[in-house]
């Protein structure tokens, strides 16, 4: 079995290769940001177009009032779960493999939040008003509704982004002051100097940061599991056909896992083809990613067949119905393809033979991604086309190239948030490879010892 | 918000409704619509047009399904091999049926709609922020939402008909949502000079606009409190009551005499709309 | 009699831990055993040991916060459901106890969070002054050790580093 890491690394190597990522950035950087920025303008077009027209120009309407930005939404906030995945579950695991790979994980974290959020305010037919969702003393003594599960989402996203942003922060904290220490003068020095608050490495400050990551890492895993499941419980907690499941909060939790874990795959084959970090993001880690990608992929697999089978069995014929109605309706094809790209590509992953294989890799881990979208839609929008009421039905409602462009925007958004981020922030953490390579060499040196003192 | 406010009467704020809590006093409003004698003539979705400035939105949006109105005729053929598939049609008048547990009221994310005292489901227009949960919500999907601004729309009301509007109703602008409220612009202006006389609405001295419209008066809408309403005789009559969720009618495995049901009443948000079913057989 | 830092650097722990046991057990007159800070690019917890006990209190931080941020958030929102406008949604109660439940246990989770971060700022006293003496070899691979003693014990410590095979050794200029 190769090794994870090579325990021979010497520790200024790893400061070196990492912050020679941070270096002036090549044109090709500087042509992606500007496509990144178009993408985005897009999406800002069409929403200016909506906000003073109306929400009638995304082609929706009476019974289909929600649609793709919903849906997006809710694949954003999914693929937020990558980080808090990678870096407090694993850690809480000791899996030290994950430590070349969660920095720009939990980047990723925090930009699907940020990107997420977009949707909500596009979303609502009033955006200008939207404080009123917030809970703030105001002098008519009015407060939101918190029986609401759109609500909780606001409190939960909130919570969620804030804490995320601390913890990507302050487990930055030892690396910025690596980079205070090793670049250039000027605006990056003042930066970091800033940022890393005095950081010396001292006992104390050791001692304190590894109790408080601990902890915070132990909050960070129940709060991204009810995120999520209040992000479900929109859906679950209402009467529809097709959204009134009790499984709704542990199937989107699985969702996100998923979605996340692919998104990693996409970002680290990236990431390590532009920076060369050939030596931390190694194939090994690649191989454990894919590997956890697919056991993820068949508990979502499992959990979805669970909920068409309750289906299938129950008496509820009005949800029977939706689920025939997304096999064999006008929404079949996507239907379809979210099945083939969620459970049947990843039992590619299955085989050692293309566990490692980057161009295959990269190309499955996007399907992945598109099978989760597609997921979203289809939780979104049949439930619409085939709910309830009778006068309701046989009416067929697509999106518009509205709601499409904003989509699109929103891919904009996060490319250019992340790669910002990979340009002035270490995207590897550099103190945690060299603790991955301290401990696997004294591991092995005791290994070796152990053997001659066999002798 | 006051916590002392809350401790002090902590019972009152715990109980559910309607089953658990006492009823609606002095006023409950309800309706009863008998379907028989229903002819499907539109009157009634047109005075509701006229009476709360809903606007006209035109063939492209009303194909887009994008229509405004809060009273509509909904229209049922049986699919039986009869040789003229259009005889038979039955008409469906349905508007916000003013459900007791209403499932649109917990999930509107600002409180923009509620339940009054008096029975109603409230939308305020001024505070919603157009989220559209509640209209997800909703089994019967009788909320509307303004998907454009209509009072700046070309044609909706062309220069003289605004002086048609309604000074009682506001008029909605974009990405507010709106529905059925029972007029209760009219039953505000009732009870204001009842009040002014010291007593309670009587029957008979407010009517909605669809109601007043009906040629052959095939809604009925009282206070479901007061015995002498029509409402609640009808009501009484049919055997159903506002708080179950299977009434008399159903129980009786081989059918019933009674003609009194509610629509989706199995979902429990208990509707305050009663529908008589249709006895004839229709000669068109 | 003026204080003096000193500092020294090691290129492996176990260097470090050796010179800190030494200084630990020499009871040099002049030099505090707590005026003794180990500076690494990465933590190492086997060191405490050596270090003797030094707390970390951040986690009564976490409980208070957490615990204070659920109560908080538990009472805001039942007194803010239960003011003058107290109105029924949807038949339940105006202060219905799931609902409530989610939102306190998201504002335990917040609260837990925010003071933790906030008792983690404090405990290790970030932002934090530079010390007077510092390497940026630190953060790259060396182990510094820096001391803070009375002149007269300066020699002596001097010689307990370089007897330890000390990579470099910085001394503050004399007053």
């Amino acid at each position: 079995m190769e090794k994870d890491i090579r325990e021979d690394i010497a520790w200024a190597k790893i400061n070196g290769d990492v912050l020679k990522s941070l270096e002036n950035p090549r044109k090709l950087y500087w042509v992606i940001i500007a496509l990144a920025l178009a993408a985005f303008g897009v999406g800002v077009a069409c929403e200016v177009y909506q906000y003073n027209t109306g929400m009638g120009v995304a082609n929706l309407d009476n019974p289909h009032v929600w649609g793709l930005y919903i849906a997006t939404f809710i694949f954003w906030i999914g693929m937020s779960h990558s980080g808090t995945l990678l870096s407090a579950i694993l850690h809480l695991m000791h899996a030290d493999w994950r430590k070349p790979i969660y920095r720009f994980a939990e980047a990723m974290t925090t930009f699907s939040l940020m990107t997420a959020g977009l949707f909500v305010l596009v979303h609502i037919g009033r955006l200008w008003q939207f404080y009123y969702s917030l809970p703030y003393p105001n002098e008519r003594g009015i407060w939101p509704n918190f029986q609401s599960p759109l609500l909780w989402d606001a409190m939960a996203i909130f919570t969620y982004l804030s804490s995320s942003v601390i913890f990507l922060y302050v487990g930055m904290i030892p690396d910025l002051a690596i980079c205070r220490d090793h670049l250039h003068p000027g605006w990056r020095k003042k930066l970091y100097t800033l940022l890393s608050l005095g950081w010396e490495g001292t006992d104390r400050q050791w001692r304190n940061f590894r109790v408080t990551y601990l902890t915070v890492a132990c909050f960070l895993i129940p709060l991204a599991v009810s995120v999520h499941s209040i992000v479900a419980s929109d859906f679950a907690m209402s009467q529809q056909p097709g959204w009134h499941v009790t499984s709704f909060a542990p199937y989107f939790v699985a969702g996100a896992l998923y979605s996340g874990c692919a998104a990693i795959i996409t970002l680290f084959i990236i990431l390590r083809y532009v920076f060369k970090f050939e030596e931390y993001m190694t194939l090994p880690i690649l191989k454990k990613t894919v590997r956890l990608t697919f056991a993820i992929a068949m508990v979502w697999t499992y959990l979805n067949a669970i909920e068409f089978a309750s289906v299938w069995y129950g008496h509820d014929v009005a949800s029977k119905d939706v689920l025939i109605q997304k096999m064999v309706g006008p929404y079949a094809y996507a239907w379809w393809g979210m099945i083939f790209c969620g459970s049947i590509v990843p039992l590619v992953l299955a085989f050692k033979r293309f566990q490692t294989n980057i161009p295959v890799l990269l190309v499955i881990s996007l399907l992945l991604n598109l099978g989760m979208w597609l997921e979203r839609w289809m939780i979104v929008s049949p439930t619409f086309s085939h709910g309830y009421y009778p006068w309701t039905w046989d009416h067929d409602q697509w999106p518009s190239w509205v709601q499409w462009g904003m989509v699109f925007g929103s891919f904009g958004w996060f490319t250019l948030l992340f790669m910002i981020f990979c340009k002035v922030f270490p995207s590897v953490s550099m103190y945690e490879v060299k603790e991955m390579v301290y401990h696997r060499s004294l591991h092995s040196k005791k290994g070796d010892t152990a053997e001659q003192g066999a002798h | 918000m006051s916590v002392t406010n809350l401790l002090d009467d902590w019972a009152k704020f715990r109980h559910p409704h309607p089953v658990d809590d006492k009823p609606h006093d002095p006023y409950k409003w309800a309706m009863a619509i008998d379907l028989d004698a229903c002819s499907g003539c539109n009157a009634c979705s047109v005075a509701c047009y006229a009476e709360n400035n809903i606007p006209v939105v035109g063939k492209d949006k009303f194909l887009h399904g994008q229509s405004m109105h809060w009273m509509r005729i909904e229209r049922y053929w049986d699919e039986d091999g009869r040789d003229f598939p259009d005889q038979g049609v039955q008409f469906l008048p349905m508007m916000c049926q003013q459900c007791e547990a209403a499932p649109c009221e917990t999930v509107c994310p600002v409180a923009a709609t509620n339940h009054t005292s008096d029975g109603l489901n409230s939308q305020i227009y001024n505070r919603c922020i157009g989220s559209r949960y509640c209209s997800a919500n909703c089994p019967f999907k009788v909320r509307y939402f303004n998907w454009y601004d209509y009072p700046t729309t070309d044609d909706v009301w062309p220069a003289e008909m605004t002086q048609q509007l309604n000074p009682d109703v506001s008029v909605r602008g974009k990405g507010v949502m709106e529905k059925c409220t029972f007029c209760v612009q009219r039953l505000h202006e009732a009870k204001v000079v009842a009040k002014g006389e010291g007593r309670i609405v009587r029957e008979g001295e407010v009517q909605t606009a669809c109601q007043q419209v009906c040629p052959t008066n095939a809604i009925s809408f009282g206070n479901l409190m007061d015995p002498d309403a029509k409402v609640h005789q009808q009501w009484q009559a049919q055997q159903v009551e506002l708080d179950k969720d299977k009434q008399a009618k159903d129980e009786n495995e081989g059918g019933s005499e009674l003609r009194g049901y509610r629509i989706l009443e199995e979902l429990r948000p208990y509707p305050s709309v009663m529908y008589l079913e249709r006895v004839r057989e229709s000669a068109i | 009699m003026s204080q003096r830092h000193i500092l020294a650097l090691f290129s492996n722990f176990d260097e470090a831990e050796a010179v800190i046991s030494e200084l630990r057990s020499a009871n040099i007159d002049g030099f505090n055993f707590d005026d003794l800070t180990l500076k690494s690019p990465i933590e190492h917890h086997e060191v405490e040991e050596v270090l003797g006990d030094r707390s970390a209190r951040v986690q009564w931080f976490t409980l208070g916060g957490a615990l204070m941020g659920g109560l908080l958030g538990f009472w805001l929102i039942s007194g803010a459901q239960a003011n003058f406008f107290a109105q029924m949604k949807g038949g339940k109660p105006i202060v219905p106890l799931p609902p409530n439940f989610i939102l306190t246990y998201e504002m335990f989770i917040l609260g837990g969070v925010y003071i933790s971060i906030l008792g983690f700022l404090i405990c290790a006293g970030l932002p934090a002054k530079r010390s007077p003496l510092y390497s940026t070899t630190v953060s790259e691979d060396q182990i510094g050790i820096l001391v803070k003693a009375e002149e007269s014990a300066i020699a002596k410590i001097k010689s307990v580093f370089l007897s330890h095979e000390a990579l470099e050794i910085q001394e503050e200029a004399g007053k």
